[in-house]
């Protein structure tokens, strides 16, 4: 029985995975560009919307739209003012957005401590939890990993069938391609990243509900996405999918028999292992192609 | 300029302990700490390419292994902080060897990993003091603190001054621009990776075991602080990654000014420093190294460039013909990508004083064809021999050694560096290497690039370009020479000197040339022997006169007839 319950926690935690690591794919899809800040995006949203439903008093998910929208215009100016500059750069651009992004997390992590301080803190809602057969389902992981589940296959819907987003994944394919067929790669850029930024957001809203959150927390979370995206390879969405629920049973197991620290480096772990084992990650293994 | 600054450095050097206060000494001590994790970083970032963002791991691993080494035994300190350097260095061996087989980002953030998974590990070390940490008995004077520092720093600088002038920092150098291309020059990635590693890791761990005496204290969050490797990375890249006082002067510069910010702002330190990376990176790259270059100050030399060009040593003998075997024997190579088949059983053999030219269509496998043959891709089956001996599935290295040369067909230079370094990093891993510098320059005069010896590969027009190439794959003086459409992009003129070089090499010590070529008329009359492959499969092999005329490569060429 315990057993059945760390897979349900698990799973319930792989679902909020889900969206944290789909947002990073996008972005590294279309741009190449592992996105080291992609965690701090995550914690501002996340305590932002911790901010304002205790100060409002209305539902937290209100606050998504919130989140949203702005860091949606706030991801399209770092793209343009920071990254897009890089691209023309060739083959040392992906390093240097990587050391500019590092850069960034450093900025936007101390912005987070100087707004909101240096507390872990979780919203109290959705704290109803319901016994099913003996499992316990906590509501407030039912309504997250949901909502993350849904929005992560918006992301894929709009990607595959709709012609903005099939314009996105043929930049991924091949940026020279893309340009060849007519389509505005730099735009493209831009709207991959601040898209994904705003769907790191969208995830940051709806971890608070399941997770203390701090601004120190921005790093495990950018390694966490980028080890999801590893283990499913590079651009793979479906891939990403298995790998982040994988890492959610792996994590709430790990938590349960060896501790919090163990949990909390589980992803570095993992990082270090899938790199050396294989870099091109597990995509077609786990079957996912 | 250099000299100047240098007496300048040294004397203050000396000068600080003498200045008689505490807060002078100290700051001292800790602009001396970061400039050698400075210089230790842009050994293996800045001369070898491979940004790490985890160099911090052997700061800490330094520190624990001090602490214990003190709590646990009654070796005097700087013996134990020898020790923790030696720790470090093999630390550097161990992680170096997993870690470096990763490239690009995939090194950044392993290495990025590895500082907070050695974090976990000593908080929950309790033989180490866990999450509280170790204290340690505070026996040094601040001033042999400083002392220590002080030499370490020199070491480090002395290291990144070897990187800069030395072949060794050659070949580091090439591995940052293209290790591929570093590899088929005989390069030996590998061994120039790890050890460049091994040296960066080294002293950060000696800083480690000093700063822990330092403070007479350690905790797995300090040792494994990110902020030292944000700081470290900000330094060097202000001051100029890659270079040699880059370090150093990124170091003093931004720990002189923030001396003074942080008494008023200290909350504000690493978002500014996060801020300055982006700034330095988008607006200037080349560091304050590269502002001075403007202005003729700091310019690097070309490495090991004599005054003049050098004396070119005679042209090497022609090769004996050593037996009837072919040179070059390709059997049955299959190359398969997925489901795509590049290469279907293809066959030659290339004979000892021949011009082989390969031609085809577009896609038709040539230069996966050479790309197998060098190592650079793995054939499905099949095998290829040199000299009989079965080379199939050997690394580009030691088919560079062994006597293969190539070029590539879209060239890849080492564009950082000048003409001269190209071919001397080609001719230092070649036959000649022991005449390294006259063979270079042989190489460059037959190639007719003399004149330009000393100009940056970057600044070379396409035709110059293809030459250089050319001109590195003689370096090696090697048995065989691959040529990718080594013609294209060239000038008429460029051509007709090209074709007279071609013409020469077998008089030059080379057994046989091999040339893939998209222009037939360009290599006909050079040819003794041309193959033509059409979708990955050959369909001819002769003369030129023969296959020119065989209705099958006319028809592969030209289409069916009406």
């Amino acid at each position: 029985m315990l057993a059945l319950q760390l897979i349900v926690d698990g799973i319930l935690l792989g679902g909020m995975y889900i969206l944290i690591a789909q947002s990073l794919n996008l972005v590294f899809g279309v741009m190449g560009v592992v996105n080291l800040a992609h965690g701090t995006f995550i914690t501002m949203a996340g305590l932002f919307t911790f901010w304002f439903a205790t100060h409002t008093h209305l539902n937290p998910l209100l606050a998504i739209p919130l989140v949203f929208g702005g860091m949606l215009v706030i991801g399209a100016i770092v793209e343009r003012l920071l990254l897009e500059p890089l691209a023309k750069t060739g083959r040392r651009a992906e390093l240097l957005s990587l050391i500019v992004t590092f850069g960034l997390s450093y900025v936007l992590i101390q912005v987070t401590l100087f707004v909101w301080g240096s507390q872990f803190v979780s919203l109290p809602d959705f704290q109803s939890t319901w016994t099913i057969g003996g499992l316990t389902f906590s509501e407030a992981r039912i309504v997250a990993g949901a909502f993350a589940a849904a929005i992560s296959g918006g992301l894929y819907v709009w990607l595959n069938h709709t012609a903005s987003g099939k314009a996105l994944l043929a930049t991924s394919q091949s940026q020279i391609g893309a340009a060849t067929c007519g389509i505005d790669v730099r735009s493209m850029r831009l709207i991959a990243f601040a898209v994904g930024s705003a769907l790191a957001a969208t995830a940051g809203a709806l971890l608070i509900l399941v997770l203390p959150l701090a601004a120190q927390s921005a790093d495990t979370l950018t390694i966490l996405a980028f080890v999801i995206v590893a283990v499913g390879g590079l651009g793979d969405y479906k891939g990403a999918a298995v790998a982040a629920l994988l890492l959610g049973l792996i994590q709430s197991a790990a938590g349960y028999y060896l501790g919090g620290d163990i949990e909390s480096i589980v992803p570095y772990v993992l990082l270090i292992l899938v790199m050396l084992v294989r870099p091109q990650g597990f995509g077609r293994v786990i079957g996912a192609r | 300029m250099r000299t100047t600054l240098a007496i300048l450095l040294l004397a203050s050097l000396v000068a600080v302990p003498f200045a008689g206060s505490a807060y002078v000494l100290q700051l001292g001590t800790d602009i001396l700490t970061f400039v050698t994790l400075a210089c230790s970083w842009n050994l293996i970032s800045g001369y070898v390419g491979y940004i790490s963002f985890g160099q911090v791991s052997f700061f800490g691993i330094g520190a624990y292994v001090t602490a214990l080494l003190v709590r646990h035994t009654t070796i005097p300190w700087y013996l134990a902080v020898v020790l923790a350097g030696f720790a470090g260095g093999l630390a550097g061996l161990g992680i170096g060897a997993a870690m470096l087989r990763l490239k690009g980002i995939m090194f950044a953030l392993g290495m990025f990993g590895l500082a907070r998974i050695l974090a976990v590990i000593a908080s929950n070390w309790s033989f180490a003091g866990g999450a509280v940490g170790l204290t340690l008995p505070a026996q040094l004077t601040p001033v042999a603190v400083y002392a220590e520092m002080a030499v370490t720093a020199l070491c480090a600088f002395a290291v990144n001054a070897f990187f800069s002038r030395s072949g060794f920092g050659l070949d580091a150098m090439s591995i940052r621009d293209d290790e591929d291309a570093a590899a088929a020059l005989g390069v030996p990635t590998t061994r120039i990776k790890i050890t460049a590693f091994i040296l960066s890791a080294v002293f950060p761990a000696i800083v480690g075991g000093l700063v822990a005496w330092n403070r007479s204290f350690i905790d797995p969050v300090s040792a494994f602080d990110s902020g030292i490797d944000l700081r470290t990375i900000v330094f060097t890249l202000f001051g100029g990654i890659g270079t040699l006082w880059g370090p150093f002067l990124g170091t003093l510069a931004l720990m002189l000014v923030s001396e003074q910010l942080w008494a008023h702002l200290p909350e504000l330190q690493l978002a500014l420093f996060g801020a300055l990376i982006i700034v330095v990176v988008l607006a200037m790259p080349g560091g304050l190294v590269g502002l001075a270059n403007r202005f003729g100050w700091l310019s690097p030399r070309a490495i090991l460039a004599p005054p003049v060009f050098p004396d070119v040593e005679p042209p090497p003998a022609p090769m004996p013909p050593a037996s009837r075997e072919p040179v070059l024997e390709v059997k049955d190579l299959t190359v398969r990508f997925g489901g795509v088949v590049a290469l279907d059983r293809v066959s030659f053999s290339v004979r000892h004083g021949e011009t082989l030219s390969i031609i085809g269509a577009n896609g038709a496998g040539k230069t996966t064809l050479f790309n197998a043959i060098t190592g650079f891709v793995t054939p499905s089956s099949g095998t290829i021999a040199f000299y009989g001996t079965p080379i199939t599935r050997l690394a580009p290295l030691e088919l560079a050694r062994r006597g293969i040369a190539r070029t590539f067909q879209i060239p890849r230079l080492m564009e950082s560096m000048s003409v001269w370094e190209n071919v001397l990093l080609a001719s230092r891993h070649g036959k000649q290497s022991r005449n390294a510098v006259r063979h270079a320059a042989w190489a460059l005069r037959t190639t007719g690039l003399e004149s330009m010896w000393l100009e940056p590969a970057e600044k070379l027009t396409p035709g110059q370009r293809r030459r250089l190439e050319l001109a590195r794959a003689l370096a090696l003086q090697p048995t065989v020479v691959l040529l990718d459409e080594v013609m294209a992009g060239m000038t008429r003129q460029e051509q007709e000197e090209v074709r007279q070089v071609i013409r020469e090499l077998k008089s030059l010590g080379v057994a046989a040339v091999a040339g893939i070529e998209h222009v037939v008329s360009a290599i006909k009359d050079l040819s003794d022997h041309m193959v033509v492959l059409d979708f990955g499969r050959k369909i001819a092999d002769g003369t030129p006169e023969a296959v020119l005329r065989d209705p099958v490569v006319v028809q592969a060429y030209l289409g069916e007839p009406q």
